[in-house]
């Protein structure tokens, strides 16, 4: 039956079914008819297993339980021995009445016989013995003392700061029933749309069973279409889904057989440290939030879109080389020591063989004068800069070697600046590769003066060397000469032993290289084997030797990783990035020798070509993350701008969000939802913040001249409390970041850190106070009208800023489905806020969700845009006394207003001056 | 709900039933005009298994289950306040073990009466809503769980008045919590169940200290630091309605909806991801014409049996740990046709008794096989 099956299957595939001839047809039917009756039997052993397991199991379950049982028995009569033991004397009405009552029962039963015997009983205690007595006359009944009940609230979460809804919470798309208490009846709150939503399941996981029936009709009859399509049809599903299950199946199987033989892999390693940085770094991107600077903030939510910000800052610059070791392990010292043992030893081998030609002091001034007076000025800065510290030189080594081959094309004599320009200037190397190999060779030069000048060069990072391999091949010529300049002192600094090999001058060099002394040392191996026109690779294994490769091995992926973020952000300072980010992973040292070594790497990518070049440099240099990134940020940000335009559109199309109205502010227009742009350069018309209305803000990408930005304030004496201060004319707070005057003092409020404050505290800007949490207690108690109030504990003055209304940030789809329950109960919390959000307080909140509506109130709710985000804060609209209830204006429809919000003179003259209402009503707590 | 999947088909009993037992009307009380939301035997105290309590309007009543039928009335509590309509009663003892009534109902008041002394013991205000269940800690009797429409769950101690752990917030329910009940074994557990169609496992070990300060705080018992359960440890939507009843049965739960069954399913938690995990339905006890809410079923102190009531008066009881269920019997009266919000069985089983909307009592006794 196997190999039928399997023959019809084979069929089946090479050609469709519908071409089949009536034989095959046939046969087709057959198999489905056999595997129809295997899968019936398969399922009706699965289904007997189960009931046998779900048997096996209720009694486990049993026997569990019947020993609970028996305990809680022994507990109950426990409780009796205790409490006759001690209870003798205590009355204990409860088992009188029993007593009473059994008694009774008996003297009725006898009273048949003898009545007279049993009359002493109140009649207060009777027996029922059928229906028709009412038991209150039965029992006299004991009262129970009136306790004055809550009004009532729904069990609700404080909120500090306003939530965005969590995904679960949504009523949207589920049924909701409403069941009306007083009426009786239940109202289905849910519209068919949403019926529809409710239909599409998830994807149902395979369970065992189904994978055992699968399992094995498939090795019954065969894998072929036929007892797919039965299988799908038995277990409702799709063939396709159940073609993919069973290769999973028989993957798991096999992986199964395999981890048996393969056995127990150790994995030791440190889970955390084997983890790449950029994984690590993953998280962070996908959970802190850069607007509130918290982990999992729940307002803006996680995987947020990633804006860079257009002005970046410049890498750390180190202060003036403080020359100060970081530690005991600090590249600095160690190289010192080092330095001292090789450079002595240099010397002392210089001086022996310049006995005969020249000293190192006679060997400077002669090359200086090869240098010619072009390159003078530079070689003097050079010369300073390495003078200035030689360990500079060091960490730089690589950069400097590239700086002054672009100083012919740019006058960036800057070692750290001309790092920003290398990978773009490998366009122009490769163009015009003869004469950027000339300037090279000049540079090199130049170079070669700088490093003899500090007398400290023979340590040198081997980075020179393939670029003259480069060289070489694009001027063979003019190779000849540097690497005969070339003084390099690559060293295994590890093992404090150099590889040295005398180098002997070449034929037909130069007239200033022959004043080399011909016992110069050099220590780089790979040197000559790039002369001999090695390929790179061995160069890299050559120059790197066995150091690099233990060392390199030793560095996890993190910590490469966090190398790598380190260079980013200080530079080649290897004392900043083990102190602050490697701390504890790696001394000073090891990352200095690991910079030198990647820097060596970069250098033979470069070697490679210019794409390679690219890539290394985006690898390992902050050059490279500079400018390919940028490439690739924009793509994204294109990527991104273009999804948020659709949306806007499919706003506009729909015209959903243009009926609301704003619930506070006395215009037509909803509030703008704020979202930072994208954009690199000043926002043009693409710009989504100006498509979308709103203004920039210090989260953008943009640069801070972007002319779509708020600039902020720069009011000094009024304190930003009138409309005169451009922030509060625009209904947001003062922010420290952008207003000019408006700063926020630390500690005492005395303007601590030194500074003085600048005329006592009156010039404290006073559009701050949702920001700083500048706000009043409140207290919650019952309210004088209705339910719930909030009330005031200290007296404030007009316009005072109360507190935020605080609550969940749902959509306008959401808190239309919400607000129909709500107003079933009749008690909405639910608040307009912008063209996006409604907030609604119903579960999460504070307490001024409390306050009730009065149509004469004495508090106004106003929106305000604080820090990109609108915020509602609640503000005296008088002078309110201490203990005073807080009432607000909800901005009923007239005809959804409670009877008890309405005001006497017919739905308010208040409607008038402007608010158009938001239509949802909101009544007490 | 999706697709049971092969394999894992619960196992339903049949209706036929089975006369393993046979019921008859012994008694039939009218309380009063107001509907009879609940009926509880006292399983705490073995003294008073005959002893059960009824709730309803705004009137607490103990009677005595007699000889032949007999229901005697021992004691009644009437809410001063009209409006009061009890819909849970419970029992529970003190640390001395005096016998507790424990009531609540709309006014969202948990009345805690000393049936010993005839007095009420304490009033726990504090649900923001009425009560819809009282459940006591089998182990540790002075311990009750309220469900409540607040969308809360709280944990009482009735010995000192110690609202000790609130069950609501960010992992709560949705909606009204119809009913709750104690892990017969596992004393941190609870189940609550509710409007929200979700079932939801509550674990207070993380908490358990607080209860255990619960018995020996002094201090006034509004300044007890009360404690909010967030989330809970699982959450199973094995129901696409209303739940308004659930109970342990070991480590199973039975529970109903509005579907005309009672469903019993293991709830099976993933050890990763707490607060998820899957429930495997195992059997299902048919119960036609139950489809409106707030019928609560009840089980024999044995947990061998369950009653419940219908709609139309009837009441079926099934055997619950046998596989597939057996009915053992179906109980009606011509009489009967009002809606049976909740059933009591008493400790061996052999009494029903069940409180009607229409406010009365019926009392069912076995019929001695031999």
């Amino acid at each position: 039956m196997a190999a039928k099956s399997s023959l019809s299957a084979s069929v089946d595939r090479s050609e469709p079914p519908k071409d089949s001839s009536m034989t095959q047809i046939e046969e087709n039917t057959s198999t489905v008819k056999e595997v129809l009756s295997v899968i019936d039997s398969l399922k009706k052993q699965v289904s007997a297993d189960r009931s046998v397991s779900v048997k096996k199991r209720l009694e486990e379950n049993r026997q569990k339980l019947g020993g609970i049982t028996n305990l809680f028995y022994k507990l109950s009569n426990e409780r009796r021995s205790n409490l006759i033991s001690d209870a003798d004397s205590v009355s204990d009405l409860l088992t009188k009445r029993q007593k009473d009552a059994l008694g009774m029962q008996n003297g009725l039963d006898i009273s048949n016989g003898d009545k007279d015997n049993h009359s002493y009983q109140e009649p207060s205690t009777a027996v029922l013995m059928g229906s028709s007595i009412p038991v209150k006359n039965a029992v006299r009944p004991i009262k129970l003392t009136e306790v004055k009940k809550l009004p009532p609230y729904t069990t609700w979460i404080f909120l500090d700061r306003n939530q965005r809804m969590t995904e679960d919470q949504s009523v949207v798309g589920r049924r909701r029933i409403y069941y009306d208490q007083s009426g009786g009846e239940a109202l289905i709150c849910s519209d068919s749309e949403e019926e529809v939503n409710e239909e599409d399941e998830e994807k149902r996981d395979f369970v065992e069973s189904e994978d055992f029936i699968l399992r094995m009709t498939i090795k019954e009859d065969g894998l072929s279409d036929p007892v797919l399509e039965s299988l799908a049809q038995c277990l409702s599903r799709s063939p396709s889904e159940i073609k993919a299950r069973y290769e999973r199946l028989m993957k798991e199987e096999k992986d199964a057989g395999a981890s048996q033989n393969g056995g127990i892999e150790a994995q030791n390693w440190n889970s955390f440290l084997e983890k790449d940085l950029e994984a690590a770094l993953d998280s962070f991107d996908n959970l802190f939030c850069r607007r509130c600077l918290v982990f999992d903030c729940r307002l803006h939510g996680c995987s947020q879109d990633l804006i860079f910000p257009a002005d970046k800052q410049p890498p750390w610059n180190h202060p003036d080389e403080e020359n100060a070791p970081c530690g005991s392990h600090c590249y600095r010292s160690v190289l010192k020591s080092e330095r001292n043992g090789t450079v002595s030893s240099q010397i002392n081998t210089e001086e022996k063989s310049n006995s005969s030609s020249d000293g190192v002091t006679a060997r400077m001034p002669s090359r200086k004068k090869s240098s010619g007076p072009s390159g003078r000025r530079k070689v003097k800065s050079c010369q300073s800069e390495s003078a200035s510290s030689t360990a500079k030189n060091l960490s730089g080594s690589s950069d400097s070697e590239i700086g002054p081959r672009l100083e012919g094309s740019s006058p960036i004599p800057q070692l750290s600046s001309s790092k920003n320009k290398i990978a773009g200037k490998s366009g122009i190397f490769k163009r015009n590769s003869k004469r950027v190999a000339e300037r090279v060779l000049l540079c090199r030069r130049k170079r070669h003066k700088k490093m003899t000048a500090s007398d400290s060069d023979s340590v040198v990072s081997g980075g020179v060397s393939p670029r003259d391999m480069k060289l070489r091949s694009n001027a063979q010529k003019e190779n000849e000469d540097t690497k005969s300049f070339l003084q390099k002192n690559v060293k295994s600094p590890n093992t404090g032993r150099s590889r040295r090999k005398e180098w002997p001058l070449k034929e037909g060099v130069q007239g200033e290289v022959s004043e080399v002394p011909s016992s110069e040392t050099i220590n780089d191996l790979a040197w000559s084997n790039s002369n001999d026109g090695l390929r790179k690779e061995e160069f890299v294994d050559e120059n790197l030797g066995k150091q690099e490769l233990s060392d390199h091995k030793s560095w996890k992926a993190i910590e490469k990783g966090l190398f790598e973020k380190g260079v980013e952000i200080f530079g080649r300072n290897s004392c900043l990035i083990a102190r602050n980010l490697l701390n504890g992973l790696k001394t000073c040292w090891e990352v200095f020798q690991y910079m030198t070594c990647s820097d060596n790497k970069v250098a033979c990518h470069a070697a490679d070509g210019f794409i390679s070049l690219l890539e290394g440099y985006s690898k390992f240099d902050l050059n490279g993350t500079m400018g390919n990134n940028e490439v690739r940020r924009r793509s994204r940000f294109l990527r991104r701008r273009a999804r948020v335009r659709r949306l806007k559109y499919t706003w506009k199309s729909a015209a959903y969000h243009s009926i609301r109205k704003r619930i506070t502010e006395r215009k037509d227009q909803p509030c703008r939802q704020y979202n930072p742009c994208g954009c690199q350069t000043a926002c043009g018309k693409q710009c989504s913040c100006l498509l979308n209305g709103t203004c920039c803000e210090k989260y953008c990408g943009c640069p801070k001249s972007c002319k779509n930005r708020f600039r902020g304030c720069h009011c000094a004496k009024s304190q930003c409390r009138s409309r005169q201060c451009p922030c509060f004319a625009a209904d947001r707070e003062c922010d420290p970041d952008v207003c000019r005057n408006c700063w926020v003092s630390c500690g005492d409020g005395t303007g601590s850190l030194g500074v003085p404050p600048q005329s006592g505290d009156n010039y404290e800007c006073r559009n701050m106070k949702l920001l700083l949490k500048q706000q009043q207690r409140v207290l919650l108690g019952r309210s004088d009208v209705s339910g719930w109030g909030a009330f005031l504990k200290n007296s404030v003055g007009k316009h005072e800023y109360l507190g935020e209304y605080t609550g969940e940030l749902i959509s306008h789809r959401e808190a239309d489905k919400r607000g129909k329950i709500y107003d079933r109960e009749n008690s909405s919390f639910l608040f307009n806020l912008n063209d996006q959000f409604v907030l609604d307080a119903y579960r999460k909140g504070d307490k001024l969700k409390f306050a009730n509506h009065s149509p004469d109130p004495n508090c106004y709710a106003k929106v305000i845009m604080v820090a990109g985000d609108h915020r509602v804060g609640i503000f005296a609209k008088e002078r309110i006394n201490a203990g005073e209830e807080l009432f607000y204006d909800y901005r009923y429809e007239p005809d959804r207003a409670p009877a008890w919000a309405r005001k006497p003179e017919a739905s308010g003259t208040k409607k008038e001056d402007g608010a158009p209402s938001s239509g949802r009503a909101k009544k007490l707590a | 709900m999706a697709k049971t999947p092969i394999g894992l088909e619960p196992v339903v009993g049949s209706l036929a039933s089975s006369k393993k037992r046979e019921y008859r009307v012994t008694n039939r009380l009218q309380e009063g005009k107001r509907p009879l939301y609940a009926v509880v035997f006292n399983f705490i105290d073995s003294r008073y298994f005959n002893v059960f309590a009824t709730v309803g309007g705004n009137r607490v009543t103990v009677y005595q289950c007699l000889e032949g039928g007999v229901i005697a009335v021992l004691q009644s509590y009437v809410d001063e306040d009209k409006d009061e309509s009890f819909y849970t009663v419970s029992w529970a003892c003190n640390v001395d073990g005096t016998p507790f009534v424990v009531a609540g109902g709309i006014n969202g008041i948990i009345r805690v009466i000393d049936a010993s002394n005839e007095k009420i013991h304490k009033s726990f205000v504090g649900h923001g809503d009425s009560i819809n269940e009282i459940r006591t800690q089998p182990l540790k009797p002075s311990l009750i769980v309220s469900a409540s429409k607040d969308e809360s769950v709280r944990l009482w101690n009735v010995h000192s008045g110690i609202c000790i752990l609130i069950f609501a917030g960010a992992g709560g329910h949705r909606n009204e919590v119809l009913s709750v009940d104690f892990h017969p074994s596992d004393i941190h557990r609870i189940a609550s169940c509710g409007m929200d169609n979700t079932v939801k496992i509550w674990s207070m070990k993380e908490f358990w200290t607080y209860v255990e300060k619960s018995f020996t705080w002094t201090d006034l018992p509004s300044k007890f630091p009360t404690k909010y359960v967030q989330f809970p440890v699982f959450l199973a939507s094995v129901h696409s309605n209303y739940v308004d009843c659930n109970r342990w049965l070991g480590d199973f739960i039975l529970s109903k909806s509005v579907d005309n069954e009672i469903v019993l399913w293991e709830p099976k938690m993933k050890e990763q991801s707490p607060g998820e995990g899957t429930a495997d339905i195992l059997q299902k006890y048919p119960v036609p014409e139950c489809d409106i809410w707030f019928i609560k079923f009840s089980c024999d102190f044995h947990y061998n049996a369950a009653a419940i009531g219908n709609r139309e008066g009837k009441i079926f009881v099934w055997e619950l740990q046998s596989s597939p269920p057996v009915l053992i019997a179906r109980l009606s009266h011509a009489q009967s046709k009002s809606p049976i919000r909740q059933t009591a069985m008493s400790f061996d089983g052999s009494t029903i008794l069940s409180c009607c909307e229409d406010g009365t009592i019926w009392r069912w006794d076995a019929v001695p096989t031999n």
